[in-house]
């Protein structure tokens, strides 16, 4: 009763030669696994059969899927934390990378690091569940999570050199009477922003990895190269949001577009042939950067009092991240292995789409997990929506204003202070 | 597919949850029973065992949670303190039973340091509260205006006798009738730059388009353009009642001292419909105040100067888990809201004919 009243005062594609699923324990358990997988791309079916082909294998095991969101409204994080600080939280999360730093400092998180094998991972994904101490809080599902260029190959015949090339293939492409555009993406979250902010030479936190870097020249450039795509070059729509962006490309009325690897299996069965490359580099700069991460398995703390079920969530991470598993994964979902033995499978080294992929992933820098870059992200959503908002927007004023957003986040105090 | 046993599963919950809601219905009403009638004989018996239930949710659903957030605003509670506050900092959570002493686990209390912080920090990322004080005051006149001026302009053309009434006002009301959230999220799409309806609709009269979502002033604009829309029809439906409720004989004496329609609006229409009106412009300046859900939907891309108090509360306590923070937040807003409606009470003398004799 009083874990309810603090709520209250708080406020797939499929089947592709998955495994034989191992039998497991026989103490009746059930639990919740939230997903921040969504059911456009096959994704939350996708998980939705991880867990039913479970518990065909073990029925004294019951496992409740619940969609929750990463973006816009951020329920997964939210209610994480908020049910857990009322003492009912899920047991298992699939979900981003940087959760991993407000699910830490607030302690709601079991230590993996003697219950599964981490040599059975890539090690990137394995660090990116690390605090600094070496603790390790989460399991790769699978790596990358990376913003690559997707492009409609009806209209733009290969990939784009360089950020002219860009430019000038999304002109030709873009005629906004018709409501055709060049390029499009997500134009109000900052994760977009920050490949471009890599592309002319930035990082959003200086080498003690903490504090924040946003008031410079190169954020300067990297706003006002977005703010020309949309209102110099008008190759953009004026308002994007994913979903918007994420329409015009599947129904060919975008010639390009930004998006992460999560949609690769939904767009390579679109009607018309896409290619894959990393965002071209930019010209006078370098390549840019885009965040990789992937997607996580973390279990809550709460299980640790309770044996079969922790026995039972640890079976079905192990289960969900086989071999053959990984590789049916692969084969839906088109998302990249984070097990080391399904890694080197020829269905990926000679598949045109995934190798573009991982080209991009190459380019791509470990996206910090942190507390900090949760405060980061904010600040920098602020300048990233005024940006788009206004061909008169002022990047240097609003990079200023990130950092100055930033440090108020990190600053003693703030709610993204260190430790 | 219709997923048979999970429906099976909620509604077993639901119906578990309403079952022990009427056990303990049954055993405060014994408990009452036995001590207001059988024991103590009481004359008050009945009124008392029927009040009981919903004094006690009241209590349990709005006592205990006001109670804990205001320890909470007293508190550094936020995702690097992620604590059981205790009371006023100190966290006793099993160490009574133990019978050790009560001891702070984690010192986590600040003072008034969270009320101290909002009036001279950034309550968001970029946004004072003043800056948000203001926007709800526009927020908040500007809809009200408009809320009483066409709910008063409808009323009077669907008071009068014509036909089609019945449909017209069944269209008016249908605002209020969809769930809000449902209309919220038609909103929304339908401000989009490119694909919405209202550009498209501007665009055949030469006008827009419109940057609904992205630009700071008109995201303000369709915010308040999307809650006149909802707001109208409650506004309306009260102006309806008090109409209906004038006599005829009025505007026929009027008519025959040689009134004008403007005359007969002013001179008996506003005075009578004043005892409506007030309560109504009261209740409506406490729900635009307190609406969340037109800042949540419309503002779609977060922008600071969309927020209104509310709005920014819910931000900095949730979303920004500054929870200490948030509570302190909130109950300054509580006690603008408190301040207003002492004043207004007293200005307008709303409460004077219910309580008197």
């Amino acid at each position: 009763m009083s874990n309810r009243l603090k709520v209250a005062a708080l406020t797939a594609a499929f089947a592709l030669g998955v495994g034989a699923v191992p039998a497991l324990a026989q103490d009746d358990v059930s639990f919740e696994l939230w997903t921040k997988e969504g059911e456009a791309d096959g994704s939350l079916q996708w998980v939705q059969k991880l867990a039913d082909d479970f518990m065909a294998a073990n029925p004294n095991v019951t496992i409740s899927v619940v969609q929750k969101e990463v973006g816009g409204s951020e329920s997964l994080r939210q209610d994480f934390q908020l049910q857990s600080f009322a003492g009912n939280p899920p047991a298992l999360l699939w979900t981003v990378a940087d959760h991993i730093g407000p699910f830490t400092a607030a302690d709601l998180l079991l230590p993996l690091d003697e219950l599964v094998d981490n040599a059975a991972y890539v090690p990137g994904g394995v660090s990116a569940m690390q605090t600094p101490d070496g603790t390790t809080y989460g399991v790769p599902i699978n790596v990358g999570n990376h913003l690559m260029l997707y492009y409609n190959k009806d209209m733009v015949a290969e990939c784009p050199a360089d950020s002219d090339a860009l430019i000038e293939a999304a002109i030709a492409n873009t005629d906004a009477e018709a409501g055709t555009f060049g390029l499009v993406y997500r134009q109000d979250e900052s994760f977009w922003l920050v490949p471009f902010l890599g592309g002319f030479g930035g990082v959003v936190f200086a080498e003690d990895g903490v504090t924040p870097t946003l008031d410079t020249e190169a954020m300067a450039s990297a706003l006002k190269f977005m703010n020309d795509l949309e209102f110099v070059h008008g190759v953009m729509p004026v308002e994007a949001d994913y979903q918007i962006a994420d329409d015009l490309f599947k129904q060919g009325k975008a010639a390009m577009t930004i998006n992460g690897d999560w949609t690769l299996g939904s767009y390579s069965e679109l009607d018309f042939e896409i290619g894959v490359c990393p965002i071209p580099p930019m010209v006078g700069g370098e390549n840019p950067k885009p965040y990789v991460a992937g997607n996580f398995f973390m279990v809550s703390k709460a299980v640790a009092d309770d044996e079969a079920l922790q026995g039972a969530v640890i079976d079905f991470i192990k289960y969900a991240t086989s071999t053959d598993v990984q590789l049916a994964q692969l084969e839906t979902l088109k998302r990249l292995p984070s097990n080391v033995e399904a890694l080197s499978a020829p269905s990926i080294t000679e598949n045109p789409l995934l190798a573009g992929s991982a080209a991009a992933v190459q380019n791509g820098i470990p996206q910090p997990t942190n507390l900090e870059m949760r405060c980061v992200f904010d600040a920098m959503n602020v300048g990233v929506r005024a940006n788009a908002a206004s061909a008169d927007a002022d990047q240097v004023q609003l990079a200023a204003d990130m950092q100055a957003a930033a440090e108020a986040g990190v600053a003693p105090g703030g709610e993204c202070a260190p430790e | 597919m219709f997923d048979f046993e999970a429906a099976l599963t909620a509604l077993t919950d639901v119906g578990l949850t309403l079952l022990v809601l009427a056990i303990a219905v049954v055993l405060i009403e014994a408990v009452l029973y036995l001590v207001l009638v059988r024991w103590r004989k009481s004359r008050m018996a009945l009124p008392f065992m029927l009040l009981a239930p919903g004094i006690i949710a009241i209590l349990v659903l709005y006592g205990y949670p006001l109670l804990y957030e205001f320890n909470l605003s007293f508190t550094k509670m936020n995702i690097r303190n992620f604590v059981e506050p205790g009371l006023l900092g100190l966290t006793w959570e099993g160490t009574i039973l133990e019978g050790t002493p009560l001891a702070a686990e984690e010192d986590i209390f600040v003072g008034l340091q969270n009320y101290i912080d909002v009036f001279t920090m950034p309550v968001l990322r970029q946004t004072s509260v003043y800056q948000l004080f203001l926007q709800t005051i526009i927020w908040t006149v500007v809809n009200v205006f408009f809320h009483v001026l066409l709910g008063i302009g409808l009323a009077l053309l669907l008071n009068r006798k014509m036909r089609g009434r019945t449909f017209y006002r069944a269209l008016l009301i249908l605002p209020w009738a969809i769930p809000v959230v449902a209309s919220l999220q038609i909103w929304r799409t339908e401000f989009n730059y490119e694909f919405g309806a209202v550009n498209q609709l501007l665009g055949l009269i030469g006008l827009g388009p419109v940057p609904w979502m992205s630009d700071p002033f008109w995201n303000f604009v369709a915010m308040i353009l999307t809650n006149i829309w909802l707001g109208v029809p409650f506004m309306m439906v009260i102006t309806l009642g008090g109409l209906q409720a004038i006599s005829s004989e009025y505007y026929e004496a009027a008519e025959i001292d040689g009134a004008t329609a403007r005359q007969s609006f002013s001179k008996i229409t506003l005075p009578l419909l004043r005892p409506v009106l007030i309560p109504a412009i009261l209740l409506g300046t406490f729900l635009t105040f307190n609406n969340i859900n037109v800042p949540f939907f419309i503002n779609a891309q977060q922008l600071e100067t969309s927020d209104i108090l509310v709005s920014g509360v819910y931000r900095a306590g949730i979303q920004y888990t500054r929870f200490g923070f948030g509570a302190a937040f909130a109950f300054v807003v509580f006690g603008i809201l408190l301040l207003f409606t002492i004043w207004y009470v007293r200005q307008t003398k709303v409460l004077k004919g219910a309580y008197a004799s």
